[in-house]
Formats: structure tokens, sequence, C-alpha cells
């Protein structure tokens, strides 16, 4: 378990309105969150500022703007910007506020265009956000009190990572180094194993749930257990795990003051006809490769592997790769199996953002992703296989953002909102032997440890100076 | 550049247009109240014997873009639903057969609108293009407010054995972003 600091060291926090501190909404020695932070409106408030204008922010993948000049509208938090690119690697976060008077610069979704020239009065801005002029020069109608150089578009800290975007405001905070911590090895056998790398097959699917964006995201922290329940089809009907959900619960879940997890579940659990050589020794790892390639990966990319990864993560990637999870605070990542009707197992690859749009209320964001290398023709069967299981009419997700709405409506009422949400599983083993993976690796069934650390991660922004 | 709305085919063409008032257009007329009256009834597995073994039943996405540009209004890259007969009929299995199908349990109480039919006859003698906007109104639970989305249908129906039968559906919404939770209804 993470150490976190006793309650009776930390300074008394920010209060809010009503005079409640963050360190009464959570129980760090009973492992509990109050319900109300589902729904209220002051404690979003603190989390646009504190950890949305703080923390680093998926916004997409640069496949998505491939050419000179390409842009797309995101939001970060509830602060629109407009990611563009410019020559070769360099991509652009801009805030999508004119500095003029507060007018959208960039109206449509996305394009192409050199010049963004603001509706409302003409200003004008270059792709890396620098302001150009102003319509009729000669009157200066920009003023001379400030250098045009302070009269640009407000710019994040931009990092590309596996090509996706990330951006930051808080340009002297949390490195992107940082941000990612030890679990970095862990995401780099997914976003960092090829030559070529991923690709979006497109834009993403974008959808509305009436939910606070946490009941997504805390779930995304490695929520294991729900499956068996909410989406107990998989195994009844779907014939997924082999029919045996219960059994893929087991496995190691790692997860570290970052906030972030994944679970890592062997392939010998799932498969049971692979179980015998995956789990005896008696198959090396090429010939494990050869058997089941890690989700999204073809035959022909295994060499690729091995240049990009070191031999413990190409064994862990073989044995039981990190499949699904999240990174802090929004982001769900699904690298899973899905069995197919005729026999074969398809890699499904996606990411998904939570984006806040209010205290209850979420836009859901889910991006399909390929292997750049992979051939059309699977392309093409992760695309409709995923959009089958994941986003707006996956089988799988539909049950989730039909859940969340309602623990966001419990969150209001003066009972259920001084009700808690519980993080009393335990994971009581020894971190598993011969673990060769950074992080804390929590063994066996999955437990709460995971989601525990999501919200330590919570309230450790919350509650920053 | 023409903005381009969601169909190729062109009111002008009025020879192959399989006008209001026929016998052929009243039954695809009818055929279609019929759909909407299956789904809105939740009886999923009469509506599956109106669709196609060789159906492709899709969505794309919207994107909002500059006029200029409405070629790019719908992506094709990506969908909401990217379907063909036999994975809607794995959909429609977990909803009748499961008992854990949650997102649709207790389920939505929908309305199907359909209007603005329009037809054309293509090359196969037997294949209709269908044209119909469609407005779903949803409720679920107790919520006090209906979903309302609406979206234009490009259809194939094509009539064996006397019967229509749907070869061929694109639902182009509206909404760049989707204003509901997600799409366990069918459209
Ligand atoms: S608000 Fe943009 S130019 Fe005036
Ligand atoms: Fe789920």
């Amino acid at each position: 378990m993470l150490e976190s600091t006793p309650k009776s060291q930390k300074p008394q926090t920010k209060a809010l309105p009503d005079g409640t501190t963050i360190d009464d909404l959570i129980d760090l020695d009973m492992r509990e969150v109050q319900l109300r932070v589902m729904a209220d409106k002051d404690i979003y408030d603190l989390e646009m500022e504190k950890i949305f204008s703080k923390t680093w922010i998926l916004l997409g993948h640069e496949s998505e703007i491939p050419n000179e000049a390409d842009f797309m509208i995101r939001d970060m938090g509830t602060d629109q910007v407009i990611v563009t690119r410019g020559k070769g690697d360099e991509v652009n976060v801009l805030l999508n506020v004119c500095p003029h008077r507060g007018m959208r610069v960039c109206t449509a979704e996305a394009g192409n265009k050199r010049t963004h020239k603001c509706i409302y009065h003409g200003w004008a801005f270059k792709t890396n956000g620098d302001f150009i002029g102003s319509p009729v020069a000669k009157e200066e109608m920009h003023g001379n009190l400030r250098p045009k150089s302070e009269l640009g578009l407000k710019k994040a800290k931009v990092e590309l990572y596996g090509g996706l975007i990330f951006a930051n405001f808080d340009t002297d905070g949390q490195t992107f180094e940082d941000y990612l911590g030890d679990m970095k090895w862990y995401y780099d056998m997914l976003f960092c194993r090829t030559d070529r790398g991923l690709e979006a097959l497109g834009p993403p699917q974008r959808f509305i749930i009436d939910a606070n964006w946490k009941t997504a995201s805390e779930q995304a922290a490695a929520d294991g257990y729900h499956t068996i329940t909410l989406h107990q089809w998989l195994g009844d009907f779907a014939g997924f795990n082999e029919g045996d959900i219960e059994a893929s619960m087991m496995g190691v879940e790692v997860t570290s003051k970052t906030g972030h997890a994944m679970r890592c579940q062997p392939v010998a659990n799932k498969f049971k006809m692979l179980a015998a050589g995956f789990a005896d020794g008696s198959l090396s790892i090429e010939e494990k490769l050869e058997l089941l390639p890690p989700p999204g990966v073809t035959k022909e990319m295994l060499s690729q592997l091995k240049t990009h990864l070191d031999d413990d993560q190409l064994a862990l990637l073989v044995d039981q790769p990190p499949q699904v999870g999240g990174m802090f605070p929004n982001i769900l990542v699904a690298f899973i199996y899905a069995p197919q009707p005729d026999g074969t197992i398809l890699g499904l690859t996606s990411l998904h953002t939570y984006t806040p749009r209010g205290p209850d209320k979420l836009e859901f964001t889910n991006w399909i992703f390929a292997e750049k290398d992979a051939p059309e023709e699977l392309k093409n069967k992760i695309r409709k296989v995923t959009t089958g299981l994941l986003g707006t009419s996956g089988m799988i997700e539909q049950d989730d953002s039909d859940t969340w709405p309602h623990m966001t409506r419990n969150a209001k009422g003066p009972m259920g909102r001084e009700f808690t949400l519980k993080y009393q599983a335990i994971n009581s083993l020894p971190r598993p032997k011969d673990w060769a993976g950074p992080a804390e690796a929590y063994d066996g069934f999955t437990k709460d440890d995971t989601q525990w650390n999501w919200w330590l991660r919570w309230y450790e922004l919350m509650t920053a100076e | 550049m023409t903005a381009h709305t969601p169909t190729s085919q062109s009111v002008e063409n009025t020879e192959k247009r399989v006008f209001f008032g026929t016998d052929l257009y009243n039954k695809i007329t009818e055929t279609l109240y019929e759909e909407a009256m299956l789904l809105d009834e939740l009886r999923l597995e009469e509506w599956a014997e109106f669709l196609a073994t060789d159906l492709i039943y899709k969505a794309p996405l919207r994107l909002s873009v500059q006029r200029a540009e409405q070629y790019k209004s719908i992506v094709h890259s990506m969908n909401h639903f990217d379907e063909d007969y036999s994975s809607l009929m794995g959909r429609i299995a977990r909803l009748t057969q499961t008992q854990s199908a949650w997102a649709e349990d207790p389920p939505s109480r929908t309305r199907h609108f359909v209007s603005n039919i329009l037809v054309w006859e293509t090359d196969k003698p037997n294949e209709f293009a269908v044209k119909s906007n469609g407005l779903l109104t949803r409720n679920r639970f107790e919520e006090d407010r209906m979903q309302v989305i609406s979206y234009v249908r490009n259809d194939i129906l094509r009539e064996v054995d006397d019967k229509l039968k749907l070869a061929k559906r694109e639902i182009v919404f509206d909404m760049a972003v989707l204003g509901t939770q997600n799409l366990s209804i069918f459209l």
C-alpha cells in the first residue's frame, strides 16, 4: 500500500464555501471518499483549478493532424484549445480564446489553416499562436500599450509521447517525465513498441453522459471487479476469458503515486488452451509471440518489439501484458484481447478521455488505434470490433455509461451525499516474486488499491498550495 | 464547392423517383412505419426478420467543419455504429437473451418518428434507395426530460418475395457530439 501523510501532519486545506475542507471529504485511514464529490459544484470548480489547470491532459494523437497547418479543437478541462500542426513534428496547443475580447478564434472543429483569423474583429494568429496583426493597420486597433508579443494566443506546454498529444498550462509545474513517473515502463510497452507506432484510425467518437467526470475516471484506475457483475454477459455470452470472467480477475495490478494504473493479466489464465506452454516455461518468448501476439501487434512486427523494449518488458508483454487501466486524471487505456466468432483472437486498442463538462456532465471521447504498419484489412477489423464493444454503441461500455449517472444523482441527496465510496478491499499479498517492472505491483485478485492510489493523487493535487 | 447533403440522390432525377402516393411508395412507407413500431415495442427478434443477411449498418461520425469543407462533415473512417448482419444479431441476442444487458434493463422508452420519405429506383430492379428523416425520443428511469436525437437515414431496401428487407443503412446524426449516454438502441 502506498503511504499517505497522516491527516494530523497535513496543513488544513482551503475550505469550500460551506466550510468543508478536502480533508473532510476523504478519510485516509478508512479509505473512504464522500459521495458528495461526485456532484458538488464547489468541488468541481476547485478541480478545474487544482487538477485540470495543473496536470497533463491528453488531447489526441498526432496522426489526427498529419499535415502542416492542420488543426483540431479539443478540451482541457473546461478550457477549449486549438491543437495545431506546425512544421514537421511541431504541435501547438493554444487556448481558443481571442486575446482581444474573448471570442473563440476557431469555430470549426477541425480543418487546415495557416492563419487563424478571429471572425469578430479580425485579429490574426499563426499556427503557433503568435499575433500577426489586426485589420486596418494604420489605425493600430490593437493599441500600443502592449507589444505584439503579448497579444498572441495563450500557449500550453506540449509533449508528444508515442504520438499522443499531452498538454499542460502550468508551464513551470510537473514535467511530463514526472507525470508518467515509474509507470512509463508499462506504457512504453503499449505506445512505444514499434518503429512507426500507433495511428488514430479516425477522429474520436464524442458523446455526453450525465455524470461527474470522476465516476468514469476512478473506474479507469483499474476497477477490474465490476466486470464480474456489470459485464457478466462477457463471460456468459460472449465467451470472454473462455467464459470464466472471475479467473480474469487474477493477475498483477501496477500503480504508483502518479495515480496511473494498469492491470497485467496472464495469458495463461485467459486462454486455457495456451496455459501449459505459457505458464510452465516450455515455450520461448518467440514461440509465445507467435502463438498469441499482444493486442494490436501482428506477427510481422515481432522483431520490432525487440528493438524498442528491453528483455523484461518483452517477457511481460508476452506473458501478461498490461491490458486495461488508466492514466490520471481522466484517461482509460484498453489494449484487450477480443475472442472472435471464428475462433481467432483480435486485439483491440483504444483510449478514452472523460472530459468534465460540469459537475454532473462528462464528455466521453473514444479514439480507436492500430499500429501504423498494420495491414488495412486488420485496421478495418479492429475499427469494427472495437466500435462494437467500446464507446458510443459499444456493448461493454453502454452498461458503464448507464451506471455513472445514477452515482452522480445519488451524490445529490442530503443523505446520499454524506455516504462514502469505499476502497477497503486491500491487497495483502507480497509483491510478486521476480517482478521485473517498477512501481507498486499488487498480486492476485483485483483489489481496490489502484483506485485508492488514484484518489491519493486527487487528494494531493486538491490540497496542494 | 457545393455543400453536400448526405445523399448521392438528386432531387432533379425525376426519372428514377418513386413518387409519393404510388403503390411502391406506400409500401415502403408502411414498412418503415412498421419497423419503427417494432423497435418502439422492443420486438427486436421481429425487427431482425426485416434485416437482410448481407446488411451493412453504419452511423458515421459528424464533424463541425466550415461550409467550404462540408464534404468532411460526415466522417466515414470512424462510426458510432459499424455493423453487419451477424454483429447486429449479436447485439439483439445480448439484449434479449442475457440477464445483464443493463444499458437497456430497464429498457429505454423510445419513439421513432419517420418522415420526409423519398424513394428512388436503383440499378437493381428490386432495390430502392430510401431517404428518411428520423427523430428519436428516448426516456429512461424517471428522467424528467426526453433525450431527442435527429438524423437522416440513407437506406437500400430490397424486395424479396414481395417482402421488403433492409440491405443497407447509413444513419447520419445531426449532432457532432452526441447528446446521449450510449447507443444501446437502434435507429
Ligand atoms: S474578439 Fe477576436 S478580434 Fe475581437
Ligand atoms: Fe466497464
